[in-house]
């Protein structure tokens, strides 16, 4: 098995992303307010409507509280004490790769997501994030031959602004949540999607968010958007350096299938989480949600949710298409002080929808890991279903295991079927791996591993291996 | 076959059934005329309506009859419940017995077999009486009275449950009763225990109608006709030498007789 | 809501015991429960404020028994009407609490109540007096079946209040029935303290009339090697809350809860556990199911919290529930809080309707669909009940009242 061999490379390796690229980068001072939202629209030199947008979310968050449902704890926030905006300097046009500052090249290289024509990866299309704003998307002239687009969405507020006045906030209104309206106040970079009717997207694409900076917050906003027969497999990757003191991410993804649309998007999340006393660390708030618009359209979330010392989260379902169909595989790992608490909420709206939910947790050392997840039947899901499955596992005594589902029917003609289980690692099982001469914390990688198959089933390739990996280097020391 | 050279009334004719469930057609113009005494054999391939056709003729909710009709003594049954359909007298062996967790096996059978001596104003049976009944038929199909204490199939065996269904047959006497796979998933004991029970409850005024994939239930119980069925259609109907030829040949040899239609 | 505003004006009492003053000063401030609060977010408030609309002082609650006083070997307590009671048998002994036990015991509880969690039991306290406090000491063991009675009456707020000892190693069998009146509110607060080594099986049967309002608190404290089994079933509330809490103290206990409740018409019936393991070894098997039908709302929280010294916990919560009809709905959140490692612990929850098949199986045999449904939802009872300890005659009671719903 690969993973094994995989699982035994790295285990003795610390965070290995934690460097910081020397840089020298354009940043706006700290706080906000009105002159703020106007600055950053301004430098990306954004039309009217989308300031007006920025500025309407801007009045919604000043009235709204931070939530605080969630049992999470943490220091407050000062909201002025963050830079919301931050940019490599770079030269006033990019028309090629070539023109990339090579610090940051290599940075993405140090990363493992190499950008340049001779070392790209074969078969993702890739956007890189740096801090605010996307710094290069490869394959784009091969996609465009198929109508996809892929770019940051600065540059489609410019270049396809029907589309994104037609979908931005459709999904994710500006005043769903506090951190919503705060990203679609200041929202700096991220990632644009566009599938055409009938395209089979040829490759996976993928997004890689990088935080440099360690005083700006992180503020991606993505949209895709999948026509009617349309497919598209979409992988984003996060990592950040080690600061001492905790930075703000706060994005906002939002998807759309038509008919018979698909849309698979799966997370590897590995911010910094802080180290063994809770110190640092990123806090994820983030807003995920698809709306199945179209009949026997399908949005299915995956994630593997390794990093951050906070993680708020709850990639979402709107099924509203008849027949439509929601899924969410999450595998969630906390380790040391970290908190997460993850989920999903299926809302079935439209008749004959159906939506799965697996979850898997793994605690260990202090930390407290949650699955929150809400399954609705509304009066007019005739005949739809949802199953859900939540397993935790607890490493040591001190860690955390907490399942919170949240389940309403209006609609008697429709099955729920929730089951939830905790366990751990048994010592019998320990003993006969190792007894088969297997090193004790392989075979608790293993077994952490075997736990989290019916997720990693879902990942795309790549994935798979990379999220195997992070489970057994986060879990390091953990056992024993 | 003393029962050909009657001239009898059918207990149950199908004429030219269309039937469909979630606007997928299944059947696809059925023909069938059963007689009293007369035992029919329905063979066929996975997927070929047979199943189908049993519930249909059970009254099963889910499929819909878009064409055609069923005549119970010459009555259309289209418009009846399941369990009028069962009260006046049509039984069906289901293929896949269901287990219903917490439902007692024996209140069960009671209040089945009063409401079918109901329908044929037959004094209804109190508790004491009707076990009584209950055990005479367990012999029939050599069962333990504790079956009657556990819940409607729940924990049974796959064989246990067919004797269950032969059990409910025998108390509830049917004029037809319709067998689907009765044969699956037995051991030769338990076959030749159910078949034997078939036999015994079945008499000169009923009709059987046995579905199946397997030549061996029907060395027990030897059919007056055999039906081959494909695509949700009668494509061949022979005498029982047919099932062997079936046996034989294989249902690729079927395929031949599609052509012909 | 005229009792709110007596609270706040602290008008409510003439001349408050001091418990009652205790609960009064904790109300003062604010007096309703926080309607944002998880136990309290799903309670319709209109329904909330009927329950509070009816007036604390008019009269005396008179339990009308809905059978005869025929049955022989039974221990029947009707609270607030004939409490006195002091049994000293060769087996075992029933005798009531000093006034002193219950308000110390009393308080010590209250002091740390939190306004939200235990709002029921706070304004429980602010209105039952004292003759409507029933407290017993009750030890050994045959002893007979006890029954005891809470009732409204009619266009009022009754508050009852019962507090029961169970001494080392007894056995019981503890019937309690709360009767709605038309028109009216019950408040009742139990509070069992199950010492070592015994066991109680507690069944909790609650049913009312037109219009009528229930809040159903229960307070069990176990012991370590207690047993305590619970079956419980609630129907025919315009409006009704049961909470449970359940603290295994040591743990090595064992918790059983079997509940139903039956929503019809435009009632809305909700169950809250909370069951805490304080010690290793505990073990918990719970069921909840729900019933619901017409435009009424069935609503079960139910938490299970192991801490970190409550290893080895082996705890199974399972919430079931039929929807009956598609103005109907029902919530439910089983949620589990874990720390220790070795703990075994599952839930699952299921809404759905009457299997589809499992009817038609039965149909084919020609059963009507009436009945077939009547055989499933009796056996979808039937594991709950079969848990509330009641006599043949008691039985018969609930099966007619069972087929009228």
């Amino acid at each position: 098995m690969v993973s094994e061999n995989l699982v035994k490379d790295v285990v003795s390796e610390p965070y290995k992303y934690g460097f910081v690229t020397d840089i020298e980068t354009e940043k706006i001072s700290k706080g906000l307010n009105e002159d703020t939202i106007r600055l950053i629209s301004a430098k990306k030199e954004e039309p009217e409507y989308l300031l007006n947008f920025r500025l309407d979310a801007f009045k919604k968050w000043q009235k709204m509280e931070e939530p605080n449902w969630a049992d999470l704890g943490y220091k407050d926030i000062d909201y002025q004490d963050i830079i919301y905006y931050s940019a490599p300097k770079q030269k006033e046009k990019i028309s090629s790769l070539n023109e990339v500052d090579p610090k940051l090249l290599e940075t993405f290289d140090k990363l493992g997501i190499p950008l340049t024509e001779q070392k790209k990866l074969t078969n993702v299309a890739v956007d890189a994030v740096f801090d605010s704003v996307s710094i290069a998307t490869t394959f784009r002239k091969e996609l465009a031959e198929h109508g996809v687009i892929f770019c940051s969405i600065s540059e489609a507020i410019k270049d396809y602004s029907d589309l994104i006045e037609k979908y931005l906030g459709s999904v994710v209104p500006a005043n769903d949540n506090y951190f919503a309206a705060l990203n679609s106040a200041v929202f700096s970079d991220g990632s644009f999607v566009y599938i055409p009717k009938g395209v089979i997207c040829p490759m996976d694409l993928s997004s890689y968010f990088r935080i440099n900076s360690g005083d700006s917050g992180q503020f991606e906003r993505t949209l895709i958007i999948a026509e009617e027969s349309s497919s598209v497999s979409y992988l984003e990757g996060c990592t950040a350096p080690m600061f001492d003191t905790n930075t703000l991410h706060a994005a906002v993804v939002e998807l759309i299938a038509l008919d018979d649309a698909s849309i698979k998007y799966s997370t590897v999340q590995n911010w910094y989480a802080g180290n063994e006393d809770g110190i640092g660390g990123i806090f994820n708030f983030v807003t995920k949600r698809g709306k199945c618009l179209g009949k026997r359209s399908k949005i299915s979330w995956s994630q593997v949710e390794t990093g951050s010392a906070i993680t708020w989260k709850y990639p979402s379902c709107l099924l509203l298409g008849e027949e439509s169909v929601g899924e969410f595989y999450s595998v969630a790992l906390t380790n040391n002080l970290q908190q997460a608490d993850t989920g999903t909420k299926m809302i079935h709206i439209g008749p004959k929808t159906k939506s799965t939910i697996v979850s898997k947790g793994i605690s260990a050392g202090n930390s407290v890991n949650s699955y929150r997840g809400l399954v609705k039947m509304g009066s007019k899901a005739v005949g739809s279903r949802n199953y859900s499955q939540c397993d935790s596992m607890l490493i040591g005594d001190q860690a955390a295991a907490n399942t919170f589902p949240y389940i309403q029917s209006q609609q008697p003609n429709s099955e729920i079927e929730h089951e939830a289980s905790t366990c751990r690692i048994s010592e019998d099982q320990l003993f006969y791996l190792q007894s088969r001469g297997i090193e004790f914390e392989e075979a608790v990688s293993m077994m952490v591993s075997g736990f989290c198959r019916d997720v990693f089933n879902q990942l795309p390739m790549e994935f798979a291996a990379e999220a195997d990996k992070l489970l057994a280097l986060k879990l390091e020391g953990s056992v024993g | 076959m003393q029962s050909k050279t009657k001239v009898l009334d059918p207990i149950l004719e199908i004429n030219n059934l269309f039937a469909s469930t979630e606007d997928l057609p299944i059947l696809k113009g059925v023909t069938i005329s059963i007689n009293p005494g007369e035992i029919h054999a329905i063979m066929g391939r996975n997927g070929c309506g047979k199943s189908t056709l049993s519930k249909i003729i059970a009254g099963h909710p889910s499929y819909k009859i878009t064409k055609g009709e069923i005549k119970f003594y010459g009555q259309n049954i289209q418009s009846l419940e399941p369990e009028e359909r069962a009260q006046s007298g049509i039984f069906l062996g289901f293929q896949y017995p269901i287990e219903i967790p917490g439902v007692s096996n024996l209140e069960f059978l009671r209040v089945a077999t009063n409401a079918r001596r109901k329908f044929l104003k037959k004094e209804e049976l109190d508790t004491f009486d009707f076990e009584d009944l209950v055990k005479e038929k367990l012999d029939l199909v050599k069962m333990d009275s504790a079956f009657l204490s556990r819940s409607i199939n729940q924990g049974f065996s796959g064989g246990e449950k067919k004797r269950n269904e032969i059990l409910q047959m025998a108390l509830l006497e049917p004029k037809i009763a319709i067998l689907d796979e009765t044969d699956s998933g037995l051991d030769i004991d338990a076959l030749r225990i159910v078949a034997s029970g078939i036999k015994k409850i079945s008499n000169k005024q009923t009709g059987i109608i046995l579905i199946t994939h397997y030549q061996r239930l029907l060395d027990e119980i030897r059919p007056d006709y055999v039906h081959v069925m494909s695509d949700g259609q009668i494509i061949k109907t022979g005498e029982s030498d047919l099932a062997l030829e079936l046996e034989k040949h294989g249902y690729e040899w079927t395929d031949n007789f599609l052509k012909n239609i | 809501m005229q009792i709110i505003e007596e609270i706040k004006k602290n008008e409510l009492l003439s001349n408050p015991s001091e418990i009652q003053k205790i609960c009064l000063d904790k109300l003062k401030l604010n007096p309703l429960p926080n309607a944002k609060n998880e136990l309290w977010r799903l309670s319709n408030k209109s329904k909330f404020s009927s329950f509070l609309d009816f007036s604390h002082k008019n009269k005396e609650s008179k339990a009308s028994l809905p059978y005869k006083k025929n049955s022989r070997n039974i221990i029947r307590l009707i609270i607030g009407e004939h409490n006195a009671i002091n049994l000293e048998e060769e087996n075992y002994s029933i005798k009531e609490l000093k006034d002193s036990e219950i308000i110390n015991y009393i308080k010590k509880n209250i002091c740390n109540f939190d306004q939200n969690d235990h709002w029921s039991d706070l304004l429980n306290h602010c209105l039952s007096s004292k003759k409507n406090i029933l407290g017993l000491n009750i030890s050994g063991n045959k002893i007979p079946p006890i029954e005891i009675f809470s009732a409204s009456s009619s266009e009022s707020l009754n508050a009852k209040t019962l507090i029961l000892f169970f001494e080392k190693n007894c056995k019981v069998d503890l019937l309690q029935i709360n009767l709605g009146n038309e028109n009216s509110s019950l408040s009742q607060s139990t509070y069992l303290c199950l010492e070592a080594n015994t066991s109680v099986n507690h069944g909790v049967v609650s049913y009312g009339k037109n219009k009528s309002n229930l809040l159903n608190s229960l307070n069990v404290i176990q012991k370590a090697k207690s047993e305590y089994i619970l079956g419980s079933l609630h129907f025919k509330f315009n409006y009704a809350r049961f909470e449970i809490r359940i603290n295994q103290l040591e743990g090595n206990a064992k918790t059983t809860i079997k509940g139903i409740q039956i929503t019809k018409n435009n009632d809305q019936i909700a169950t809250y556990t909370n069951m805490q393991f304080n010690g290793p070894n505990g073990i918990l098997d719970q069921i909840n199911k729900s019933l619901a039908d017409d435009k009424s709302h069935a609503i079960f929280e139910g938490s299970i919290i192991v801490p970190k010294i409550a290893q080895k916990t082996d705890a199974s919560q399972l919430s079931r529930n039929l929807l009956l009809s598609k103005y109907a709905r029902i919530d439910t959140k089983p949620q589990l809080e874990i720390i220790a490692d070795d703990v075994k612990c599952k839930h699952g929850a299921t809404i759905s309707q009457l299997n589809a098949e499992e009817l038609f199986y039965m149909r084919s045999r020609g059963l009507t669909l009436a009945e077939a449904s009547k055989l499933q939802l009796s056996s979808y009872f039937q594991e709950i009940i079969s848990c509330i300890p009641v006599s043949k005659d008691r039985w018969d009671l609930l099966d007619k009242l069972l087929k009228e719903n």
